[in-house]
């Protein structure tokens, strides 16, 4: 009994010790395994290159603002809906948008913590410098949106005072933002033929557009008092410019003929290598798609932006001659004005021959108008094949900066310091000419001012070499998302009061053949007729329209003349519109934000 | 046969039975007792006549019913002495008559005298045993019963009983007052033997103070609880088709809110107890399965003995910082005492959903409305050139649409001049997508042993359910395999091992078109003019998009979740089983692994070209992630034995837990024929890797200790000491006491008040306070995640990473602390019974949003422990459990209800301008302030319609809201009220001062949840019926719900039938919906995307979530195939449900509103886009051998 007793408590007391072992006093620590640490990212070339390949998330693709949506708010496109920015009541500090600073936060993290002496200098102001070139473009961003910004190179702490510090005058940011990129210039030292990368040719291409935008802003906002800086800026895009046409080693694509070579660049998969300086890929291999097809096609989907006549008719002759030169242009129907014109505009609006691809037959391809509202509808960015239409299924790659431009940041920088001469309008706005079929007047700069486009767009502009500069910057980039900002540094907000105005319809009720193979496309009535014609649009363009509403869509003589949409909406331009307000709720929280002028 | 008379009076009986089962309740009818039968007088004189004819002359006069075999007994040949009687009692008279023969007579059944042979010497046998409770003490007075024979007696003071009956096998009831009725089949009476059946436990009926309650390691008494404990037994889960546990348990704890989120039955909703938690981690209520952590969904329900919910703080303070927001105790059945049985179960469930919507199935219809809702959407100025993407439309379409719909003889596809399909079909989506009905079938076997030192429970199921998609159909399956041993090793010392596996799969289809759930894409492309396939037999283009990926049937998630978990354990007692330490060590193996399959959809819109949707994927995606757990708890308890006054005990131990998570993701795109599996087939350069990795470990040391006096004052304190890896060091360990008592006020001297009236009644109370460890591990460390790039650099989606968040200063435990009050009472001998809790639950320190700075900081704020919210809440139960006769056989029934509350409000909050959203984040992101009850709608209040152009201009400026798309207000579109009369109606500055003309027009928390259940049970029947829902509760339907706002959503999405006469129009100015518009629910800045009164849903319900009724078979029928007890069922689940929200739609389930499909998207592709719930018809059977 008493032995069994002993055994008893023997195995009691292993049961405990097991139990202790079991439970033993373990260190409560436990590490991630699955993230990495600070010194590991900043301790490697690959940890950098983990780093800073995140950088690239600022720039527009398929899922950010895709470059081929940025001109949905512009002088020349008109849409389904005017934009709430403009229109009085709909729009202020507290819908205001755009004062994110995230990005700017994960460059000054990286700048300030890329400093391990295990990696070489060199490599590491290769990466620095990626870190200021994009800082540089975020800091572009902010001012060209909201004017004066806070200038903030480093990552704050939560109870750092300069949370609250008010904006920095655009002078010193502009400045920063050069000095960033001159720091890009000199050492970034990618080499890529994808063009998906950031190389010093992009970084100095960028310099030009940074440069031209605010030297041509501080010359034309003389309100600002800046003028006097204008000149030094103006020469700086030259000379950036200049560097990329003598040592990038970029040329216009002419590959596919004059009447593709344009478009090439906007609905192909692979970048166009000699053209394109910086791409948006898109790669089906890797899963990677637009929806550009989808916008550009929907009735539903997106804006429905169409081109308007009034910007149309500035598209030149095929020989060089202004198109408004012509006689009775203003009474031409499509099918009519769009012949012999610069091969651009073919490769931009549905017109002529175009054909789409509809189950691998081509078929011909006029202006729908569900989706038109004025009769020029954009394909620049639309794949031909019918079945990429619906959803996100494009496969063209998305250029963001190409060589097009910096020919154009450079003849405008140029013309604008008043240095532009003959060789170098010959060799940038003469060779955009050339390359879209023109045949007059490419190799020396104009000498006479174009009336329509000097009324029109440009009445305090004298020079016509500036003003044919403008001309073809809006025609080589439309639709690329350059137009309002353009018109900001132009000072030209007032040109966004344009009607928006289409082709012209000689007479109610005639069915019209937009691109002339004998089949009747569209009609416009105000009393649909009885016996509709098979296969014809019919357009309502009666005063009113079901419910009594005065209709958007008219002509301008009721009965005839051209298309106009929307002049239901009042527009008036407004100052103010040149920057957006600071948002309200950011202004509340840090009072001494200021807000823009007229907000 | 003297049987006659009573085999007649069976049959009445029968009738009666069902009367009484359809009349639940007005038994009293039957109650009406005859215990004067003897008492009848009769005046009658015999002289010279036989027994038999005296007998005949005594019915006569009496109209006394006699039931005997007159050959058997031989009256013919027996004469009765002369007697005369005069207003005789009957007993009188027929004592004199049989006086000198072997006749006796009683009243075997009520109205009817038998008479029988007292001498015939019959052989009878015995069955003794004892009646015991879950405590094992004795149950004096219970009722046992041999069925059969309807023979019953009352157990002794000792719990002891001994019956006699006829040899042969019967079946044996033990009753009681507030316990369930046990029952023993098959027990074989031997002439002359007495057969011992040893103790008979009986089990509590849940909510009576006799139930056993299982408490954090260990149980108690209901009666000596002082926290707030509710439990269940398996009751509630019996004779129901369960996909898994959690589905069963909805409704019937008060305050144990499971909410589903839609019908899929891998749907097992989080375990939630007295609402809203906190704002800061979160946190739901700890589930134990057998003391420790484990998955609800994933367990036999059929092995489940009891459910146990500890509410407050001091009942769950024992399992500390995982606790804080209540814990569930899920305990398993345990092997039968002394016995070997094996139990078979099957059911076969036929299962239709709650809801089909109810849509216009007329493709004419259709096209119009959706031209009507897109054209006022653009302002009445163009024609549509699409039905959303896949069919084309124009003014010519809608007129040919229209003559064909006239003529329904032509045909519905026709080929056109650009050689493509046209369509002119009235396709009814549905019914393509949904079977009329899917079935379940369940398999459960039980096989048991006990022989005193050891005992072992074997439990195996098969449960699986067809898919509702009549293609690529969502199949559901799972295994459970559960063995359970234990061994007295030596007199003190019993070891244990609990070892439980299951596989559950389930197919998931997908839609590769467009990606989310099939509802939604229906809503989208599922157009009702196009049919599902081409006359070549080719899907078309709205097919490919929607069910016909379905047909197409390659495309889904398989799921493969695997649990395997052992627990192996030890008790002992010693001296005397005043000391007695237990041990258990459990791990367990999880692997939630998912394949993924995605390749392109063929479609035609050319007859013989052939066209693919969803191009950008044709991937395959294994996912592995797997959990491994171990836990181990050990702990001692000590009971000394102090006298009949002093109880006292105490209970300490220590508890640790690991768990460590890791993931494998692969992605890689390129297959190489559709049907491939395997990703060696899988030959594209998209390739996407990720791994996942997480382990934490807590560490606690625990006591209980337990004092009663008299049993009249209880005291209790509870406490842990815990760490967590979760925290930084310095806050890594946290001390969480909370102390309750009780006073059982009907044990003192001074109550005198009869038992029949208040038979018990005991106050409770209690407070502690809890840390919420459910914070995420490593939300103290810096970290540098990696992902893949959605950008292509260089010809590859390289990996990246990017700034690490901004670390928390000084992060430390939210605290949960609750304060109850509680009473128990029973009322009338037990037979009534209520508990009552209330409580109040402050959370403090939650882990929230730091102050708002400046959006130039660049990053997120970090958190901190900056915000405290304040829970207040009740729950009440109340339960009815009696019984009465029906002929002669007991009729047990019963009631339960409960009903439980809370609101939550903001007590602190970062947030001084009280601002209505995020300021640094969108409008529609949560943010709260000081004040806020949680789930506060915020909206306008509807002012009707415009009624004209004067009405548009003389009314406060809307120029934010907008009546659809790019259109202006006309007559029909909403009006809203000027509240600040400030002439402009807008948000104001979105702050709770200035707020605009926007107010708090509902909440959309659940408000009185309850539940209502009755039972009954009379001789073999059985029958229970359950209701439960929701008393309260707002609801706006959220912007892409268009089961709700149909074309109001998108203009091409459906028209539910129950629209069409409530839309507005020039002849219908008053109609329930306004102006018909596309996009006006829509977009965020439309006017019906703008929660507001007139549209403002009231989704309480009640559902009838249960209703079941059950015949066990005759046990003369089954003995011959050696079955003990066999009993058929069936049984009804979601078969009824009413809610005001019927008012306006019954396409939209009440249960239901929540979100899209949660496997395919984050839940926000609208209100109600999900999987329905189901509703199910039963049929079942269940053999013991």
């Amino acid at each position: 009994m008493f032995i069994q007793r002993i055994k008893s408590i023997k195995t009691y007391l292993y049961i405990c010790l097991i139990g202790c072992i079991a439970v033993s006093c373990k260190k409560l620590d436990q590490v991630p395994q699955s993230t990495a640490t600070g010194a590991a990212v900043f301790g490697s070339t690959s940890g950098l290159e983990l780093y800073t390949s995140s950088f690239y998330n600022i720039l527009p693709n398929a899922d950010t603002i895709p470059i081929f949506r940025a001109d949905a708010m512009s002088d020349f496109g008109a849409r389904t809906s005017y934009p709430d920015f403009l229109r009085p009541g709909f729009f202020d500090a507290r819908q205001s948008s755009g004062w994110n600073w995230n990005d700017l936060r994960n460059f000054n993290y990286f700048i300030q913590n890329c400093n391990n002496p295990n990696i070489s200098l060199a490599q590491r102001q290769h990466y620095i410098g990626l870190a200021r070139f994009f800082r540089a473009w975020f800091y572009f961003d902010k001012v060209k949106r909201f004017g004066d910004v806070p200038w903030i190179g480093k990552p704050m702490a939560i109870n750092d005072p300069a949370l609250f510090n008010g904006r920095d005058s655009r002078t010193l940011v502009i400045d920063s933002v050069i000095a960033d990129l001159d720091y890009a210039c000199k050492y970034i030292t990618t080499n890529d033929n994808t063009r998906s990368l950031v190389t010093k040719y992009v970084a100095y291409a960028f310099k030009s557009r940074v440069c031209l935008f605010e030297g041509t802003f501080r010359k034309y906002h003389d309100e600002y008092k800046l003028q006097g800086s204008a000149n030094a800026l103006l020469s700086q895009a030259a000379d950036a410019a200049q560097k990329v046409m003598t040592e990038g080693g970029f040329s216009l694509n002419t590959a596919g003929g004059l009447d593709k070579a344009y478009r090439q660049l906007f609905i192909t998969q692979a970048p166009v290598a000699s053209e394109d300086i910086l791409v948006s890929v898109v790669d089906p291999a890797l899963g990677i798609f637009s929806d550009a097809n989808w916008y550009w096609t929907s009735a539903t989907y997106g804006d429905r932006l169409s081109l308007t006549r009034t910007f149309v008719n500035t598209y030149l002759n095929i020989d060089g001659t202004p198109f408004t030169n012509k006689p009775g242009y203003q009474t031409m129907t499509f099918n009519q004005e769009v012949k012999g014109r610069d091969m651009r505009l073919q490769q931009t609006i549905r017109m002529g021959s175009y054909q789409r691809l509809n189950g691998g037959t081509p078929e011909a391809a006029p202006p729908v108008f569900s989706y038109t509202y004025t009769g020029y509808q954009p394909m620049k960015w639309t794949q031909d094949d019918v079945s990429l239409d619906g959803g996100k299924k494009s496969t063209n790659s998305m250029p963001l900066i190409r060589y097009a431009e910096i020919l154009l940041n450079y003849a405008e920088a140029k013309a604008e310091l008043g240095t532009l001469n003959d060789g170098d309008w010959n060799q940038t706005v003469g060779a955009l000419r050339r390359r879209a079929g023109i045949t007059g007047n490419t190799s020396s700069k104009p000498l006479t001012v174009d009336p329509y486009l000097q009324t029109n767009y440009f009445p305090a502009i004298a020079d016509p070499s500036i003003l044919e500069i403008r001309r073809e910057r809006g025609i080589e980039l439309a639709l690329e998302g350059f137009r309002f900002y353009d018109l900001v540094r132009w000072k030209r907000g007032p040109l966004m009061d344009q009607i928006w105005n289409g082709f012209y319809v000689p007479a109610l009720d005639v069915p019209m053949d937009l691109n002339d193979d004998g089949v009747l496309d569209v009609c416009f009535y105000k009393v649909m007729p009885a016996n509709p014609v098979k296969g014809v649009t019919y357009v309502n363009v009666a005063e009113t329209i079901s419910g009594g509403t005065p209709n958007p869509q008219r002509l301008s003589h009721d009965t005839y003349g051209e298309l106009t949409w929307l002049t239901t909406i009042p527009k008036k331009w407004d100052d103010k519109f040149y920057l957006y307000p600071i948002p309200e709720t950011d202004r509340l929280l840090n009072p001494k934000l200021g807000q823009n002028p007229g907000w | 046969m003297k049987k006659k008379p009573r085999r007649l009076n069976k049959a009445t009986r029968t009738i009666v039975i069902v009367f009484s089962l359809l009349l639940a309740g007005v038994g009293q009818l039957f109650a009406e007792t005859l215990n004067g039968i003897f008492e009848t007088r009769v005046s009658l004189a015999f002289k010279n006549e036989t027994l038999a004819h005296a007998i005949r002359k005594i019915e006569q006069q009496s109209k006394v019913e006699f039931a005997y075999d007159p050959d058997l007994l031989g009256l013919q040949k027996l004469l009765v002495k002369e007697g005369r009687f005069t207003d005789e009692r009957l007993d009188v008279v027929l004592k004199s008559l049989l006086q000198s023969t072997d006749i006796s007579f009683k009243e075997e059944i009520k109205g009817t005298i038998t008479l029988y042979k007292k001498s015939a010497k019959v052989a009878y046998g015995k069955v003794s045993g004892h009646v015991v409770d879950e405590k094992g003490e004795p149950l004096p007075g219970a009722t046992v019963r041999l069925n059969e024979i309807n023979k019953a007696i009352q157990t002794n003071p000792d719990g002891s009983f001994s019956i006699e009956a006829d040899p042969g096998v019967y079946t044996l009831l033990v009753s009681f007052i507030s316990y369930q009725t046990y029952r023993v089949p098959g027990v074989k009476i031997v002439a002359g033997e007495t057969v011992t059946l040893g103790n008979i436990t009986l089990v509590a009926e849940s909510g009576s103070l006799n139930e056993v309650v299982v408490v954090g390691y260990g149980t108690q008494k209901k009666e000596n609880l002082t926290g707030a404990v509710d439990q269940v037994t398996s009751k509630v889960l019996e004779n129901r088709s369960l996909p898994n546990l959690t589905q069963g348990l909805q409704g019937v704890i008060p305050n144990l809110n499971l909410v589903p989120l839609d019908g899929k039955p891998i749907q097992s909703p989080s375990f939630n107890v007295r609402g809203t938690t906190s704002i800061g981690q979160g946190g739901n209520a700890l589930v134990l399965i057998d003391g420790v952590e484990g998955d609800p969904s994933r367990i036999n329900p059929s092995d489940v003995a009891s459910v146990s919910v500890l509410k407050d703080a001091s009942s769950s303070a024992i399992y500390g910082a995982r606790a804080a927001f209540g814990v569930i105790l899920i305990t398993t059945k345990s092997p039968a005492k002394e016995k070997t049985s094996i139990t078979y179960s099957f059911n076969q469930s036929f299962k239709s959903p709650t809801t089909v919507p109810q849509l216009v199935t007329n493709g004419y219809t259709f096209a119009k409305m959706f031209n009507e809702a897109w054209t006022a959407a653009n302002n009445y100025s163009q024609t549509p050139q699409n039905i959303n993407k896949t069919v084309k439309f124009s003014p010519e379409y809608l007129a040919e649409l229209k003559r064909r719909d006239a003529d329904p003889s032509l045909p519905k596809v026709e080929v056109n001049q650009n050689g493509e399909y046209v369509y002119y079909a009235n396709t009814d989506w549905y019914k393509e997508l949904y079977k009329n009905h899917n079935a379940s079938r369940e398999h459960n076997l039980a096989i048991s042993g006990n022989s005193g030192k050891a005992d072992f429970l074997i439990t195996g199921r098969y449960f699986a359910q067809d898919g509702l998609f009549r293609y690529n159909s969502d199949d559901y399956s799972i295994y459970n395999l559960r063995a359970k041993g234990s061994l007295q090793v030596f007199p003190w010392l019993r070891i244990y091992n609990n070892a439980d596996y299951s596989n559950m799969k389930y197919h998931n289809p997908l839609n590769v078109g467009e990606g989310g759930g099939i509802w939604r894409n229906l809503a989208d492309e599922g157009h009702t003019v196009a049919p599902m396939f081409n006359p070549d037999g080719t899907l078309t283009y709205s097919a490919a998009y929607t069910v016909g990926d379905f047909v197409y049937g390659k495309n889904g998630i398989d799921f493969d979740n695997r649990v395997f978990r052992n627990t192996t354990g030890f008790n002992t007692s010693f001296f005397d089983d005043v000391f007695r330490v237990k041990g258990d060590f459990t791990f367990q193996n999880t692997d939630n692994n998912q394949d993924r399959k995605r390749v392109p959809v063929p479609y035609s819109r050319k007859p013989g070209v052939i066209e693919y949707v969803g191009t950008n994927y044709n991937d395959l995606e294994n996912m592995n992630q797997s959990t491994q757990y171990v836990a181990t708890n050990f702990y001692g308890e000590y009971e000394p034995k102090l006298g009949k006054d002093h109880h006292f005990k105490a209970l300490a131990g220590f508890n640790f837990e690991q768990s460590t998570f890791q993931k494998l993701d692969l992605v890689r795109n390129g297959l190489i024929f559709p049907d491939a599996t395997d990703i060696n087939l899988a030959l594209g350069q998209s390739i996407t890797t990720a791994g996942g990795y997480d382990r934490w470990d807590v560490m606690g040391g625990f006591y209980r200790l337990n004092y009663s006096y008299k049993d009249r004052y209880l005291v209790e304190a509870d406490g842990r000491y815990d760490g967590s890896s979760k925290f930084p060091s310095d806050q890594r360990y946290a001390f969480f006491p909370s102390v309750s008592a009780g006073w059982r006020v009907t044990n003192e001297p001074f109550w005198t008040m009869s038992k029949d009236i208040i038979s018990d009644l005991k106050i409770r109370g209690s407070y502690g306070s809890l840390g919420n460890g459910s914070i995420k591990s490593y939300a103290f460390q810096e970290q540098f995640s990696i992902r893949q790039s959605g950008r292509v650099l260089n010809g590859v989606r390289p990996q990246i990473t990017n700034q690490p968040g901004v670390l928390p200063d000084g992060l430390t435990w939210e605290t949960a602390t609750v304060e109850n009050l509680g009473v128990d009472m029973g009322f009338l001998a037990g037979r009534l019974t209520l508990t009552a809790d209330g409580y109040i639950r402050k959370t403090k320190d939650m882990f929230t949003v730091g102050n708002t700075l400046p959006a130039v900081f660049g990053t997120t704020v970090p958190k901190g422990n900056y915000a405290d919210m304040q829970t207040k809440g009740w729950e009440v139960t109340i339960a009815w459990r009696d019984k009465f006769d029906v002929g002669a056989k007991p009729f047990n029934y019963g009631f339960r209800a409960t009903l439980a509350d809370y609101q939550s409000t903001i007590t602190k909050y970062n947030n001084p301008d009280k601002n209505l959203s995020d300021p640094n984040k969108s409008l529609t992101d949560q943010t709260y302030y000081v004040g806020e009850k949680v789930g506060e709608i915020w909206g306008f209040v509807t002012n009707g319609y415009f009624t004209s152009a004067a009405d548009i201009a003389n009314s406060p400026k809307q120029n934010l809201i907008k009546a659809s798309g790019a259109s202006d207000l006309l007559p029909g579109d909403i009006k809203f009220k000027d509240l600040n009369g400030d002439g402009v109606i807008d948000y104001g500055n979105q702050t709770v001062n200035k707020p605009g003309d926007r107010k708090i027009i509902g909440n959309n928390t659940p408000r009185y949840t309850f539940g209502f259940g009755m039972d009954a049970d009379w001789n073999s029947f059985f029958f229970s019926a359950f209701f439960q829902g929701v008393g309260k509760r707002d609801w706006y339907p959220g912007s892409e719900a268009d089961y709700f706002w149909g074309q109001y959503n998108r203009p091409y999405n459906k028209v539910p039938v129950s629209q069409l006469d409530k839309i507005w129009s020039e002849s219908n100015p008053n109609a329930y919906f306004p102006r018909y518009r596309g996009y006006s629910a829509q977009n965020g800045s439309n006017e019906l995307a703008q929660a507001q009164t007139k549209y403002l849903q009231n989704a309480a319900y009640v559902r009838l979530k249960n209703i079941q009724l059950g015949y066990h078979l005759p046990l003369s029928l089954i003995k011959k195939i050696k079955l003990g007890d066999a009993r058929v069922f069936v049984s009804g689940e979601n078969l009824w449900t009413w809610s005001p929200l019927y008012k306006i739609t019954k396409d939209i389930d009440p249960e239901s509103i929540n979100g899209s499909d949660r496997v395919l998207t984050d839940g926000t592709n609208g209100n109600g886009n999900n999987y329905p719930i189901l509703k199910s018809i039963t049929l079942g059977v269940s053999a013991t051998f």
